[in-house]
């Protein structure tokens, strides 16, 4: 068929795949959702904000990756390597450290939204959670990044934040130890963080969002106020 | 969502281009592409390998001419990214470490006094970097110098 040529070759791509996996649907009715005329408003972004500097963060974060050595010998030299000699190094740095602070703004500005609106209340009950624990995950890659430079302020924060952990009554000492690595901030306390903060947190941050995300779709946006 | 005809779909490819459509192509190609570029350049010279090993390396480095450099004078000169001070005494080339050992401040040489001042704390050194007065527990580490020909070189950054 000469028609075949004709069309745009998107759409010959696509319906290439409808042919062999016959997604279209289910695929549309899912992303297409309209958007109802009361939620097209700046305050309704504010969670696909966070989406963003989240999805920023993991590139960021994967770039300096490449360069750090989380030891307590190199972690401080590779971050003046990274500032001084690789090209951009600064800007990706820079892009990482900003969106981590706006991320967790936009976290809570996002919150906000969403009791000032109601959207917490029956039946979101349980997005709302799964909320609260992103918006506590994004804490702690806030709190186990912090440490990461080795410099004095890191080590000192880290210090000052862990020894909370201690105060809890009875395991306190035990947690405090768990999380540290020992009962100081050492080099184990280090590759502890630098593992939760590469490996455990976006994948469990992955899943929340993933539930949130489809939480959201399944029951839509609340109503206008 | 209703698809377009496969009759409505002919007609708009042989439509042709009209001049509001050409602009409106132009115009978002150039945004696409801008962005594309300005996304993509600094990633990409992020993960082209980097000019110099960096502060690890102790390679010898030349800062200075020694007309740059007349008898009594010093100044502060980047050393694999390092902070140190070079001075001309009478008996040669002397390089140390400008960082200060108390808080880390640059320190500078006073010409006048023939001494080696850091302005945070009124912190004196001798030119073998040894403490005169104030606070500084250790003395500043000294680099090696050398002279060829005009050229002054200094080599090392220790740790």
């Amino acid at each position: 068929m000469e028609n075949t040529a004709q069309r745009r070759w998107t759409t010959r791509v696509g319906d290439w795949f409808e042919e062999r996996f016959n997604v279209r649907r289910p695929l549309e009715a899912f992303l297409k959702k309209p958007v109802p005329k009361h939620a097209i408003r700046w305050y309704f972004c504010l969670g696909g904000l966070t989406f963003t500097l989240f999805i920023i963060q993991g590139i960021t974060g994967i770039l300096l990756s490449l360069y750090y050595k989380p030891t307590p010998e190199d972690a401080y030299d590779s971050i003046l390597f990274i500032m001084n000699n690789v090209r951009f190094g600064w800007l990706i740095r820079g892009i990482h450290s900003w969106s981590a602070t706006l991320m967790i703004a936009m976290c809570l500005a996002h919150m906000l939204r969403v009791y000032i609106t109601g959207a917490y209340k029956r039946p979101r009950e349980l997005n709302w959670v799964a909320g609260v624990v992103l918006l506590l995950l994004t804490l702690a890659f806030g709190f186990t990044g912090y440490l990461l430079p080795w410099d004095q302020k890191a080590l000192w924060g880290s210090t000052v934040g862990s020894e909370i952990l201690g105060v809890v009554p009875l395991v306190g000492e035990a947690l405090l130890g768990l999380l540290r690595g020992g009962p100081d901030i050492t080099g184990l306390t280090m590759t502890r963080f630098y593992g939760i903060h590469m490996l455990v947190l976006p994948v469990l941050t992955f899943i929340f969002l993933g539930a949130h995300f489809i939480i959201i779709r399944r029951q839509g946006i609340s109503g206008p106020l | 969502m209703s698809e377009p005809t496969e009759e409505g779909r002919e007609r708009t490819l042989d439509r042709p281009v009209t001049r509001r459509g050409l602009l409106k192509y132009v115009l978002l190609g150039f945004s696409a592409a801008a962005t594309a570029a300005g996304t993509l350049t600094p990633v990409v010279a992020y993960l082209w390998p980097p000019r110099r090993e960096g502060s690890q390396s102790g390679e010898r480095v030349a800062i200075a001419s020694t007309g740059d450099l007349p008898v009594g004078t010093g100044q502060v000169f980047s050393v694999n990214n390092k902070p140190v001070l070079v001075v001309h005494a009478e008996e040669g080339f002397k390089a140390l470490s400008a960082v200060c050992t108390h808080l880390g401040c640059i320190v500078a040489w006073n010409e006048q006094r023939s001494v080696i001042a850091c302005p945070c704390h009124e912190a004196f050194f001798n030119l073998n970097g040894a403490v005169i007065s104030g606070p500084p527990p250790e003395p500043l580490p000294a680099y090696r110098v050398q002279v060829e020909g005009d050229q002054v070189y200094v080599e090392g950054a220790e740790s």
